[in-house]
């Protein structure tokens, strides 16, 4: 049973993502970046969750929308900051962006901009990690995009033939760059794709950060034991979507941002971005109510702008 | 001993220094075990050997995670061919990979299958056009002295290369030649001193240098050898030294790209010495290309000795560039 003190404390780091990808957003819409940047607004649950499960073993490894995941991790969000900005004293010397961004010392060991070429190396990451014993797991982060990489289920195949415990996250927001799954493919049931291997396979669907972090803790200790890769399936919405006026859609077409800014989101008191599940904040809120969120948020947004000054 | 037994020997013995080691491929510890090549393969507790599935980029990307997770590799590959599909992980794996100082190596180390007659998936037989797309340090292995050196110094020191076998050498002699000069990379080894004229092989034609060399002995016409090992930039300054003297070069190459590293040294020669001739001795291909074709390059020793047409009178007038 989670404490009351760990509850607060998962509060304040979602709302840490939160607000900080709110500054960044407004940066990014005056043009302060020239590194593409994928804002992840409604992935917090599972970043959020997944930091507060990793241990000082288990390494993560990410892909090219991995901002909330190092939101989540980093102590200094100028640092952060001044890598997209490519200055010298970012996280990486301004050498890596936002895409490659890692952080070995928070145990982020690698991540990549290519399509599925982060599941591969992550099988390697596992394999040596068995082979030392040094103890933990291995997390790799993909999409529905990416699962439809061949190294997808190759990767799976050499780890469920190596025993290797590693938690395969997919967080599937339905887009690739601007098609939805069924415009470009079949649908793809990963419970029995990853099933005919026999790994383990579980959906998170709830958007509940603390349900994550139990279920998360759960399947980390399964992948452990069992000595077998284990897939989660994450469905969310990426928030900040807008319409787009055109000849061809006068009504507007929706749009769902790949990189770049939210034109559709502001930099606020107010935390929320949607008043439905499809905002893990607003799931936060039956823990927490909304005034001390908003409060909270105030006093977060006003501590990350007073990191920046 | 033949070639593919004496890398075998080497492989072996250098896999079983590390505590931990990840040796890896398709069949490599079974049916041939790549026809001889990582056959009886043995790792210290600590390591292991794994016959993989078909799967060569996450294999690549496998190299490289285990490799940054303080765990050397080594990727055993019966066909250089296959390696393109890894180019993702080649590319931009190592681009990452390049920028840290990682405590363990990945190794590829493919079989350049130069056996022709496969047909036109085959026709690629040139390890410099793997390297040249990310700069990976590339070595290839044509006999004793170039193997030793080469496995012993590279195998499985920190960091990433590529080290390329000859199929088409497999079952020969290997060559146990003396070695009069190797650099500290091992990209370029000499194996003649000569004052008449310098002979330069690239990728793994150093058997024909070797023949030419011996012809034009019998001519009373003594030739430096030097074969370039490796596809990454060279620098090419013991050559030059040499071309000073000789002011005459035979350059062979029996790769089927047009990514030809000797031009580089052609140029560096125009530029550094006041060489007088030079031939280039490699693959022609008319039409189709890619087509099946003999396994080796093919060559007329005699007619190229003759139109290179050696001339005594260019040597002992050194120039002052």
């Amino acid at each position: 049973m989670m404490t009351k003190e760990l509850k607060i404390e998962v509060l304040h780091k979602f709302l840490r993502v939160r607000m900080a990808q709110l500054i960044i957003n407004e940066m990014y819409k005056k043009g302060a970046f020239k590194v593409p940047i994928h804002l992840a607004l409604g992935h917090e649950a599972i970043a959020v969750a997944l930091s507060t499960v990793m241990g000082p073993h288990d390494q993560l490894i990410l892909n090219h929308r991995n901002i909330h995941y190092n939101l989540a991790k980093v102590h200094s969000l100028r640092s952060e900051i001044d890598e997209y900005l490519l200055k010298k004293e970012g996280l990486a010397g301004g050498e890596l962006g936002s895409m490659n961004l890692i952080n070995e010392p928070q145990g982020i060991v690698y991540s990549s901009s290519i399509l599925g070429n982060n599941l591969a190396v992550a099988a390697g990451f596992a394999m040596a990690k068995s082979m030392k014993k040094d103890g933990g797991v291995v997390f790799v982060v993909t999409g529905d995009g990416a699962m439809e990489e061949g190294t997808f289920y190759e990767s799976m195949v050499f780890e469920k033939s190596n025993d290797l415990p590693i938690v395969i996250i997919v967080e599937n927001n339905q887009w690739s760059l601007g098609t939805k799954i069924e415009e470009r493919r079949c649908p793809i049931d990963v419970g029995k794709l990853v099933g005919s291997l026999g790994i383990p396979f579980e959906q998170l669907s709830s958007n509940d950060t603390y349900e994550y972090i139990e279920k998360l803790t759960a399947l980390k200790a399964l992948a452990i034991e069992k000595k077998t890769p284990v897939c989660i399936e994450v469905p969310l919405t990426t928030l900040g979507w807008w319409r787009q006026k055109t000849a061809d859609f006068p009504d507007g077409k929706f749009i769902n941002y790949h990189a770049g800014p939210s034109p559709s989101v502001n930099e606020q008191e107010d935390p929320y971005l949607a008043h439905t599940s499809e905002d893990p904040l607003f799931v936060i809120e039956q823990y927490f109510g909304q005034e001390t969120i908003r409060k909270l948020a105030s006093d977060i947004l006003a501590a990350l702008k007073k990191e920046l000054v | 001993m033949k070639y593919v037994e004496y890398i075998n020997e080497l492989v072996k013995a250098k896999v079983l220094e590390p505590e931990h080691i990840l040796c890896f491929g398709q069949n490599i510890s079974a049916g041939s075990c790549i026809s001889g090549f990582t056959r009886g393969l043995k790792v210290k507790p600590g390591g292991r050997i794994i016959n993989t599935p078909n799967c060569e980029n996450t294999l690549c990307g496998i190299g490289f995670g285990s490799m940054m997770n303080g765990v050397p590799a080594i990727f055993f590959m019966k066909q250089q061919d296959f390696l393109l599909l890894g180019i993702d992980q080649l590319v931009n794996t190592y681009n990452i990979v390049r920028r840290q100082s990682p405590k363990a190596s990945f190794t590829i180390m493919p079989v350049i299958v130069d056996s022709g007659y496969e047909g036109p998936q085959s026709a690629l037989n040139n390890l410099a056009d793997f390297c040249s797309i990310a700069r990976i340090p590339g070595y290839t292995v044509t006999n004793k002295i170039d193997a030793q050196e080469i496995i012993n110094k590279y195998l499985v020191a920190p960091g990433f290369r590529i080290i390329g076998i000859s199929q088409r050498l497999f079952k020969t002699e290997i060559l146990d030649l003396p070695c009069v000069y190797r650099n500290e990379e091992r990209s370029v080894f000499q194996y003649t001193k000569g004052t008449d004229a310098t002979i330069v092989c690239f990728n793994l034609s150093l058997p024909h240098g070797i023949e030419i060399h011996r012809r034009m002995a019998e001519k009373n016409v003594q030739a430096s050898v030097f074969s370039i090992n490796a596809a990454m930039p060279i620098e090419w300054d013991e050559i030059v030294a040499d071309v000073h003297k000789t002011k005459q070069v035979i350059i062979i190459d029996d790769l089927k790209s047009v990514n030809a590293p000797w031009q580089s040294l052609l140029n560096a020669l125009y530029a550094r010495t006041k060489m007088k001739k030079h031939i280039v001795v490699q693959r022609s291909f008319e039409g189709y290309w890619c087509r099946p074709h003999h396994d080796q390059l093919e060559m007329d020793y005699d007619k190229v000795i003759s139109d290179f047409n050696f001339q005594k009178d260019l040597i002992g007038k050194e120039d002052a560039s």
